[in-house]
Parts: structure tokens; C-alpha cells; sequence
């Protein structure tokens, strides 16, 4: 369907160990304010035998991404890679985006005396924003720019077991049948498999 | 002296805003709220239950349906104005007080919060067009200033009125001929001292208007305290409904609310000036509110209503 790369995210479930080591890289190399979280691991089943398992959660960069249809002031834009990015110059911080995403990855600081909700923030996939490449103001609203200097997101170069994987669909998925195979467990549904591909 | 100083800088320490702490895979939010927390994974296979919902409406309604009340309700009005005309009555004569101060106070504290949230409304839904950024992002904040002022109306001014606006029998003679809108002719029509096409707007402010208040904190808030609801669902769902019930009775209170505007400044010449001094002529009463008319002349107290207006 696609000649060229789409960029993804995958957390594979079983590796994950809830280190919270892409949290913290992404919230430093960004420099996030406290509220804002760009990524979170979250553990489900907590303490159940066999059930439990992490998941590092952002933006999934969907392909026809629900919070680009619903904005109403069309601040978002996808690049031909997949990556979903938004102009926060363009943003009234409706929250519309928010109740569109299925991962709720927008993320909204809440300043001032009546904590009005500011503009959006979400995961870039380190690549930015509108702004001119590795300018000063993509820097501030956007963090790194780590797609263009030709780096690994943070948090997936982070990641000390390789769960979080981060790259061109086809090799994602193709790790991760692998990994699969080797396990010999058969072929599993990932979690959000289904939603997010 | 001292102890009121203290009180005083506590209490603004307690106020100056909460401080969050950092959480190593949290979000510092409300504690109560589930947005950031194991729901929010546990939510994303039920997607399709509200959230697919609320991009079809804003992707295929949302922007035409709003376009439509904006142009269609002042068409129709128009084209009411130009075949119909206005109801013209006597601005001579006697006078009775129909609303006192207070009531007029309320009423246009509530006008007051709708003039900031209907246009401020408009311009959230057709933010594109407007190029967004700031001037929008203040328009949000004009939008829940109007929300305050009409929330500070809301209750005195469904409780004042409450008695005159319960339905009665001949509110459906009264929408059996359209309130006598469709004619040119001057005949009584029956009605209190609330028409029902005022009763109408009366309940659908009263539920509806409840309504707005509640889903737009709601998605003012965001990270509310779930558990406070006791209810089973998942946090962004209830966003999801909020917005959605926000939008569709937007839609229905805007539409009524331009029917209001057209009522009381075009449709009944002078209408207007019952909510500015308080008085309607015998003329526009006897017509308009002939059940109410009869009413004050048989409990003989028109003479007072009338000293209410000199």
C-alpha cells in the first residue's frame, strides 16, 4: 500500500519491565513541565499471577488519527511518514483531540489562577514540529528534533530490554515475529494490536 | 491581630494552587482522576463505543448542523417578518408591572452570560476559519465567563418563575394555532402570563441549561474526581458524553434561543421594553396574555400592578 516508511511504535507487553526509563529519558530530553506526560507506563492486573504486564504508552501516530479529524482548527498534520504532529500556534486547547483519542495521548497543562487548560502537547515521536528544523522555538514548544539528526526517539533508545520499538512498520513487525517465534508460544494478539495497526 | 495575618497567608498557601509532586509514570494530576491511570489502557478496546461516536459527529455534523441553526432559524424569521410582519399594539394607556427589579436584575444577568457563550460558542466550532491561536484560545476563556454569569442566574430565575411556567390546558390551543403567528389577524390568544413557546424555552433552559453547566464543568475540569460519581465507566467516556450532550443541546438552546431574540425584539414591536421597565401596555396583555389579563382584572389587582408603573 505504502513505498515508503510508516513510522511506529510497539510495546512489546512481555518484555517491559516497568522501569519508567523511557518516561523519565522522554520527559528530560524534552524538557517537560511537571503535568505533562508525553509517555506513561502503565501496569494492568497488578500482582495477578500470569495476567500482569506493562505497556509504555504515547501517541500512536495512527494512521487515519481521530484527533487530525475532529480539531476545529485543523492544527494537525501528518507527515509522509506517519509521524502525527500539530502547530500549538494554531491551538485553543479545546481538548477535542483528547476525547478522540483512543490512547489519550494529549496532554494539556492547566496554568494560570483557574487552571484554564493551555494549549496541546503530545508525544512528536521526537521529530518536532512546525517550526524551522532544530530552530530555538521548535526546541521550546516541541523538544529535540531527534527524527532529523537522524537518532532513535528517546525512549525507545532508552528502553535497557529493547520492549519499546520504534521504527518503519514492516521492521517493527518483523522483529516482533520474530521474537514471537523464538518464544514458541504461538502467535499471541498484542494488546491494542488491533486498535493501534 | 497576628492570628488574623496568619489565617489569612495559610489560607493563601492552601489557595496559591496545587503543587504537584512528581509521580515517575504518572501524570502529577488530580488524584481522584483516572485519565492517566490503568483505565486509560483499559479503555482503548472499548474506543469504538463513544469515542468512534464523537469523531463521526464532529467529522460529518457538527460544523453543517450549527451552520444551518445559524443561517436557517434567521431565514425562516426573516421570511416570518416580510409575509407576517410584526404584531403591532398600543404602547398608550395603562400599564402593569409584569416584572419586578429583581426579576429583571436575574434575566439579564443570564442575557449578560448568553451574549458571552452563544458567539464565543460559534467561534470554538468555526475556529478554523478564524485562524485560531490566542484571539480563540480567549474566546474559551470569554466562553466560561458567560458560563459563571448564567450559572449565577440560572437557579434565582428557574425558581422565580417556576409557578408561572408549569404547563396548563390551553398551552396546547396555543401551539394548536402557533400562538397566532401564522395570522395577521389581532385576537386573544390564550395564554398566562407565560405564553407556551415561552414555557418551552423556560424547560429546555431548565434541563438543558442544567445540563450545560454540568457537562461544561466537566470538560472544564477534565481530571475530576471519578469515584465522586459512583459510577461504572471509564473517565474518558464520560468526557466523550459531555461533549457530545454539550454539542447537541448547543444546537437546540442556540436555535431557541435566536427564536427568543427574534420574539422579543422584531416579532412583537416594543416587546422588549416588558424586561427594560417592567411594564406591558392593556393592549399587548389583552391580546398576547388574555387568560392572565382576565385574571388580574377579576382579582382586581390591576390597580396595583398599574401603580407599579407610573
Amino acid at each position: 500500500m505504502y513505498n515508503y516508511a510508516r513510522m511506529k511504535f510497539y510495546c512489546d507487553t512481555e518484555r517491559c519491565i516497568e522501569c519508567f526509563g523511557c518516561v523519565i529519558a522522554c520527559d528530560e530530553a524534552h524538557e517537560l513541565p511537571l503535568g505533562i506526560a508525553r509517555r506513561k507506563v502503565v501496569t494492568l492486573n497488578d500482582g495477578i499471577e500470569g495476567k500482569e504486564f506493562s505497556v509504555s504508552v504515547a501517541c500512536m501516530h495512527c494512521t487515519d488519527a481521530p484527533c487530525e479529524q475532529v480539531c476545529p482548527v485543523d492544527c494537525f498534520y501528518i507527515r509522509e511518514d506517519g509521524i502525527v504532529l500539530h502547530d500549538k500556534d494554531k491551538c485553543i486547547g479545546c481538548g477535542y483531540c483528547l476525547y478522540a483519542c483512543p490512547f489519550g495521548a494529549p496532554q494539556f497543562p492547566k496554568d494560570g489562577a483557574f487552571g484554564i487548560r493551555g494549549v496541546m502537547d503530545k508525544c512528536t515521536m521526537c521529530a518536532g514540529g512546525p517550526e524551522p528544523t532544530f530552530s530555538i522555538e521548535e526546541r521550546e514548544k516541541y523538544g529535540q528534533n531527534r527524527i532529523a539528526e537522524g537518532k532513535v526517539p528517546m525512549c525507545a533508545a532508552t528502553c535497557s530490554t529493547n520492549a519499546l520499538l520504534v521504527g518503519d512498520a514492516e521492521s517493527v513487525s518483523k522483529i516482533y515475529r520474530e521474537r514471537v517465534a523464538a518464544r514458541g508460544k504461538g502467535v499471541q494478539t498484542p494488546y491494542g494490536w488491533k486498535e493501534a495497526y | 491581630m497576628k492570628k488574623i495575618y496568619f489565617l489569612l497567608f495559610s489560607s493563601l498557601t492552601i489557595f496559591a494552587g496545587e503543587v504537584p509532586l512528581a509521580s515517575p509514570n504518572l501524570a502529577p494530576t488530580h488524584p481522584g482522576s483516572q485519565l492517566y491511570k490503568e483505565e486509560m489502557i483499559e479503555a482503548i478496546p472499548f474506543w469504538n463505543k463513544f469515542g468512534e461516536l464523537f469523531v463521526y459527529v464532529q467529522t460529518h455534523y457538527t460544523k453543517p448542523l450549527f451552520l444551518a441553526i445559524l443561517i436557517g432559524v434567521p431565514l425562516a424569521f426573516a421570511f416570518h417578518y416580510f409575509v407576517w410582519g410584526p404584531k403591532k399594539f398600543s404602547h398608550k394607556g395603562r400599564k402593569f408591572l409584569i416584572f419586578p427589579k429583581w426579576q429583571r436584575i436575574v434575566h439579564w444577568i443570564a442575557a449578560l452570560g448568553f451574549i458571552f457563550l452563544v458567539p464565543t460558542g460559534f467561534l470554538i466550532i468555526y475556529a478554523k476559519y478564524f485562524g485560531g491561536g490566542e484571539p480563540i484560545r480567549f474566546a474559551r476563556t470569554i466562553h466560561d465567563i458567560g458560563a459563571i454569569l448564567f450559572a449565577i442566574a440560572f437557579i434565582p430565575m428557574m425558581l422565580m418563575w417556576f409557578k408561572d411556567m408549569l404547563p396548563k390546558s390551553w398551552d396546547l390551543k396555543w401551539l394548536g394555532m402557533l400562538g397566532g403567528y401564522l395570522s395577521k389577524e389581532k385576537k386573544e390568544i390564550p395564554a398566562h402570563k407565560f405564553n407556551a413557546g415561552q414555557k418551552m424555552w423556560y424547560w429546555t433552559i431548565f434541563f438543558g441549561g442544567a445540563l450545560m453547566l454540568l457537562t461544561g464543568f466537566l470538560l472544564y475540569i477534565q481530571t475530576f474526581d471519578k469515584s465522586l460519581l459512583n459510577v461504572k465507566i471509564f473517565q474518558i467516556d464520560i468526557l466523550r458524553i459531555a461533549i457530545l450532550t454539550h454539542l447537541a443541546l448547543a444546537l437546540i438552546i442556540v436555535a431557541l434561543f435566536f427564536t427568543h431574540l427574534y420574539m422579543s425584539l422584531f416579532a412583537i414591536k416594543g416587546a422588549v421594553d416588558s424586561m427594560i421597565s417592567g411594564c406591558k401596555s392593556e393592549d399587548e396583555l389583552k391580546h398576547l396574555h388574555s387568560i392572565f389579563y382576565k385574571d388580574i382584572i377579576n382579582k382586581k389587582i390591576d390597580k396595583k400592578l398599574e401603580e407599579g408603573c407610573k
